[in-house]
């Protein structure tokens, strides 16, 4: 059947994500909240996220554009992303928001600004992922149970 | 004052924080339950206990008060969620409204947890609601804090349905 194929290969994507460190179990939470009520819950709050999200890297680009850098302004921008990606489990995006958020505190300018760049590659990187595994959920039909071995 | 006791939920993992109060992990195969209960009506997860609880749920944070809100539909909890100190205190003055449990963003840019939690306090002397904090610090000067002030648990971002639960629980 093409329809198990599909789900087959959707079960697989996910694991990678997994497996890859791009999401943690953060994003198992999000997909345990999903119910007959709100069959496409997951979809919503990552397409919150990026909405949301979006704002905010203007914001940071904008204030590392001044000289010199406000840190606290920064990092404070940088505690709202690093929730909100933690809140979907946006592992590797999480990570970079840390590390920012360390040099904010160091008051490294070339630290903040390397590190954004690297943040904004995970983020477009897991969004196209994601993107990709929603359009495939959509094909593959209603039921999209991931049977996850949990290792 | 209240019993005076800050516990904390941790998320399963227990991702390696250092704390120096009593960590309660509750191995259950939740993961296990999970793919069971994808895409089913009955949610094992949801308890009678929570039927109907009226919480009121502060976040500025669009996303996280989404989750936050969900995860305590999932659990029963009749939930208004409102994205501020102000707008909390608003509703819970509201002579109608009477809320058993008020969950708080600690972090909240206008008017941050601590001080919608003493305005609460302020409010009236019946029907108090219960406290619950939400924070993504460890910090024990923020526990601390909580203490004194008169809330009663802390939950530790990010939110997971277990450690909702388990607070929500022990609090009531």
């Amino acid at each position: 059947m093409e329809r198990n194929q599909m789900r087959r290969q959707l079960a697989l994507m996910r694991q990678s994500f997994f497996d890859q460190g791009f999401l943690d179990e953060q994003f198992i939470q999000l997909e345990e909240l999903q119910d007959d009520a709100n069959p496409n819950f997951v979809e919503e709050v990552v397409t919150l996220y990026y909405r949301d999200s979006s704002r905010l890297i203007l914001n940071i680009d904008q204030a590392l554009e001044r000289n010199p850098l406000d840190f606290n302004k920064l990092d404070n921008y940088m505690h709202q992303f690093k929730g909100s990606s933690t809140s979907i489990g946006a592992k590797k995006v999480k990570a970079e928001c840390t590390q920012f958020r360390e040099y904010c505190k160091a008051g490294n300018s070339e630290g903040c600004m390397r590190t954004f760049q690297q943040l904004k590659k995970e983020y477009a990187i897991l969004k196209r992922k994601l993107e990709a595994y929603f359009q495939q959920a959509r094909q593959a039909g209603p039921l999209e149970t991931a049977c996850r071995s949990r290792n | 004052m209240m019993q005076g006791n800050i516990w904390i939920s941790t998320n399963l993992l227990g991702f390696a924080q250092s704390m120096t109060l009593v960590l309660r992990f509750q191995t259950r195969p939740s993961f296990g339950r999970a793919i069971f209960a994808h895409g089913s009506s009955s949610e094992p997860n949801s308890n009678s206990q929570f039927k109907g609880l009226k919480v009121i749920l502060a976040d500025d944070d669009d996303l996280n008060r989404t989750v936050t809100k969900k995860l305590l539909e999932k659990l029963g909890c009749h939930v208004t969620a409102v994205s501020s100190g102000f707008e909390c205190l608003s509703a819970l003055s509201a002579a109608e409204n009477s809320f058993q449990i008020v969950l708080l963003d600690l972090h909240m840019p206008e008017m941050d947890g601590f001080e919608v939690a003493l305005r609460i306090r302020k409010l009236r002397s019946q029907n108090w609601p219960l406290i619950i904090a939400l924070t993504a610090s460890a910090e024990e000067h923020v526990l601390e804090r909580c203490l004194q002030i008169g809330i009663s648990g802390v939950i530790r971002k990010p939110v997971l349905l277990q450690g909702m639960a388990d607070e929500l629980r022990r609090v009531l």
